[in-house]
């Protein structure tokens, strides 16, 4: 029962679609080469309100999934923070094995993140990526309050689109991918929306190896 | 079956799911620490209101009008004398620079600064002991030339310091300009006496009808005095250079208020007197020709209109208003009369370029207007009399060459005022003087213990715009207005011109400040945040709290603050803040933490005992 599991955090509503898009487009690309997949959302967390912690969740295997009732990632190998304060709250390292890989959506340095982060010593790399910027996504951290009314529901009801990673997710999806190889790049790519942002997100990543991966 | 009576044991009572005890102030927010929801921290930072930033001395004006708001009049005249040594003078001289920066003047009138001043000088007169004591003696001495607004502010603040000040002043009486320059209906003397006085209660010793190059030469300063401040001023009335300017009758626009001033004025007017200039002093010329018994009074300006003229748009109303004529776009070129003035002749003139800061053109092509006048006197502005100064360290403007620090090279000794800011585009106004003397004293001070001096013109990084405030907060309330004597009653009087405030119409236009960029304590952010995460002990500035573990970061408190001195932060930059839970909501800390933790050590405890409970 190995099998590897991408958690995502993100926050409710005003950024519950990007964290949606990213355990969906990776669960689905890892279908496509012949894995099982399963990709959910956890709604012990409320995730209907505006800026509470919300998690998503993905798991690629080469065999079947056997625990399909268990709604969450006891061991995730790869975290993903979609906004980037998160760093501060939360044990989002619970349960990490060692050699996993945390992304973080932010412009400041992985060195200075690297503070915040509980448990440091798992980590194989630390990955800044400054989404919101590649994705040219002016609103994201200055008008929280504007797109609390925009997004109205956290299930896709209200969207104002239906497309996959139109925004800050598309350069994430690039994170995750380049830097652990979940998915082949060729997979996963026809999905996306933003591919402009998608493809910069390669060339501009920040990563920090910290300590030795493990296969 | 009824529960009445039942015992339930410690680690029983565990309640369900969703129910939580209702939150009381005392321990309701230790329910959730949500402040790992933020991504925006709001943190009072007090930023630099426009009417401290223009006030000449940066006087504190935001906060002694808020102490006046709250009755705190005492306080607020404390506050006042951190920079300035006489508010009962400035409260009447001022040009209030404050008044025109202020925000409100964009909203609807400006706050009657000066007057709430002025009511706060007042109230130190009356105190029989002034509230400032002088520093404990530190054993040096300081001399101190000149006993104008400069002088007097850096002698205040280096005694505050615990300096042995020595003031010499050439006049047979101290002030300065205050009393030389400034007439009796603006600046009573007796109020300006009360302030020397208090300058005399701080231990300082001034010694008039000394003059430095005549009684006291620059090498005694230099040999006495561990350091030296030259306040001289500019004392010396410009010329017009017309032609006949020598005779008998015609007057110099400062040394005419310097005498009425000093009590030692022979001058007796004729009936029709003649003002040349424009500006401030010009105007106090006119007005004071027309206590001085002249009937027919003009004005005559090279500026085109009123707009032009570098004076005050109070005086020059209140001017207009006592029956003085004003003539524009002439100047004087011939003064006729035989021996004595009897006529002067007026010729078209205009600047060459920029107004009251290039050459005046003449044009003399045009035959001359000549009018019949018994006076004419003539103030175009002054220059400093300063040949005793070594000539190495004059400027070419004609003033005292100082580094930006206000010090003369590598000497002991310092210049501040008129003296060191002519030429340098600054206005020359009493308020500037005494904030050029309370910053150079302070340069003095560091000089003499060996400190790194500090620019006297320090930058600020921002000065609050209207942009800044919450404006839903502040109805438009006219100003006060401060009573003036009629024209017809106060023209030929001595009698002080503007009336004072009484208590409430202090407190009333003190209470129309905006506050800008700094925090009054309003308690506004205190009513509108949701969770009760703002604490304070006592309503006042800079003493409240955010509980940062339940503060959600959204950011009511900071649109709501009508100030502006909240503001966001990004949560990125702080170090702390770090509020570390296990998941979204099965956290760690808190009453919730504490019920989780004990589901969990459930099976740890001994089971119970069935057979032997009671």
């Amino acid at each position: 029962m190995s099998y590897t599991e991408l958690t995502v955090w993100t926050r409710g509503i005003i950024m519950d679609k990007e964290g949606r898009d990213i355990v969906n487009s990776v669960a689905a690309a890892g279908r496509l080469e012949g894995k099982f997949s399963q990709a959910m959302e956890n709604y012990v967390d409320n995730p209907d309100r505006t800026n509470a912690p919300t998690r998503k969740y993905c798991r690629l295997s080469e065999t079947p999934i056997e625990n399909a009732l268990t709604y969450e990632n006891e061991h995730p190998n790869v975290v993903v923070l979609v906004e980037q304060t998160m760093v501060k709250g939360w044990d989002y390292m619970r349960g990490m094995p060692p050699g996993g890989t945390l992304v973080i959506n932010t412009h400041y340095s992985p060195e200075y993140v690297l503070r915040f982060v509980p448990g440091p010593e798992r980590l194989a790399q630390l990955v800044c990526i400054d989404a919101a910027r590649l994705a040219d996504h002016k609103w994201l951290y200055y008008r929280l309050g504007e797109l609390g009314l925009d997004r109205l529901s956290t299930e896709g009801a209200a969207e104002r689109t239906k497309e996959v990673a139109p925004d800050i997710a598309a350069p994430l999806i690039a994170a995750v991918v380049k830097s652990t190889g979940i998915v082949k790049v060729e997979t996963i790519e026809p999905m996306i929306a933003n591919k402009t942002a998608f493809r910069a997100a390669f060339d501009q990543l920040r990563v920090l190896p910290i300590g030795r991966a493990v296969a | 079956m009824s529960t009445k009576g039942t015992h339930i044991p410690d680690w029983l009572q565990v309640p369900f799911a969703g129910i939580t005890p209702a939150p009381s102030q005392k321990d309701g927010q230790d329910l959730f620490p949500t402040g790992n929801w933020r991504s925006t921290r709001p943190v009072y930072r007090d930023k630099m209101p426009p009417c401290n930033n223009a006030c000449g001395t940066n006087e504190k004006i935001q906060g002694y009008l808020d102490l006046v708001k709250r009755g705190k009049y005492l306080d607020a005249y404390a506050l006042i004398k951190e920079d300035m040594p006489f508010p009962s003078v400035t409260g009447r001289v001022c040009y209030h620079p404050c008044e025109q920066a202020c925000n409100r003047g964009q909203y609807d009138e400006a706050i009657s600064i000066r007057a709430v001043e002025r009511f706060l000088g007042d109230l130190g007169q009356a105190l029989p002991r002034d509230v400032v004591k002088a520093g404990k003696p530190n054993g040096k001495k300081v001399a101190i030339v000149g006993s104008g607004p400069a002088g007097h502010s850096a002698a205040y603040q280096l005694a505050r310091l615990g300096y042995a000040v020595t003031i010499f002043e050439k006049s047979p009486k101290a002030g300065g300009l205050n009393r030389g320059g400034i007439p009796e209906w603006v600046l009573p003397k007796k109020i300006l006496d009360r302030e020397i006085e208090r300058l005399i209660e701080l231990g300082i010793t001034i010694r008039t009808n000394t003059e430095i190059g005549r009684d006291i030469r620059w090498d005694d300063l230099e040999k006495d005095f561990d350091a030296c401040l030259l306040a001289v001023g500019l004392t010396d009335p410009n010329s017009v250079r017309a032609q006949g300017e020598d005779k008998e009758g015609v007057l110099y626009g400062l040394p005419f208020l310097r005498d009425i001033g000093m009590g030692t004025s022979k001058v007796k007017l004729g009936r029709r007197v003649a003002v040349i200039g424009g500006g401030n002093t010009a105007i106090d010329c006119a007005r004071e020709a027309l206590r001085q018994g002249a009937e027919y009074v003009s004005m005559i300006t090279v500026e085109r209109n009123t707009k032009e003229m570098p004076a005050g748009a109070e005086d020059l109303h209140d001017m207009l208003e006592e029956g003085v004529v004003l003539v524009h776009g002439r100047a004087l070129t011939n003064v006729v009369g035989n021996g004595r003035v009897e006529g002067f002749e007026l010729h078209p003139a205009h600047f060459a370029g920029a107004v009251n800061a290039s050459p005046i053109v003449v044009d003399r092509d045009v035959p001359p207007e000549r009018f019949p006048v018994d006076n004419v006197i003539v103030a175009i502005g002054q220059r400093a009399s300063i040949s005793w100064v070594p000539p190495g360290f004059r400027s070419d403007r004609g003033g005292i060459k100082v580094d930006k620090f206000g010090r003369l090279g590598d000497t002991m000794f310092f210049a501040a005022g008129d003296i060191s800011m002519v030429g340098t585009g600054q206005q020359l106004m009493v308020v500037n003087a005494v904030g050029d003397g309370k910053r150079v004293a302070f340069n003095l001070d560091r000089a003499v213990r060996g400190l790194p001096l500090q620019e006297r013109t320090a930058p600020v990084d921002v000065i609050t715009d209207l942009a800044r405030l919450n404006m839903t907060y502040f109805p438009h309330f006219a100003r006060v207005k401060q009573d003036l004597l009629l024209p017809t009653k106060r023209a030929r009087t001595q009698d002080e011109v503007i009336q004072p405030f009484s208590k409430e119409q202090a407190v009333e236009e003190a209470g129309r400040c905006f506050s800008c960029g700094t925090c009054n304590a309003c308690d506004n952010c205190y009513l509108v945040c949701p969770e009760p995460c703002i604490v304070r002990s006592v309503r006042s500035n800079g003493l409240y709290k955010i509980l940062v573990d339940y503060c959600k970061g959204c950011r009511v408190c900071i649109e709501e603050c009508p100030t502006g001195c909240l503001e966001g932060v990004p949560e990125m930059d702080f170090d702390t803040g770090v509020v570390r839970m296990d998941t979204a909501f099965a956290i760690t800390q808190g009453l919730h933490g504490r019920q989780a933790e004990q589901l969990r050590m459930l099976p740890t405890l001994p089971p119970k005992d069935i057979e032997n409970w009671k």
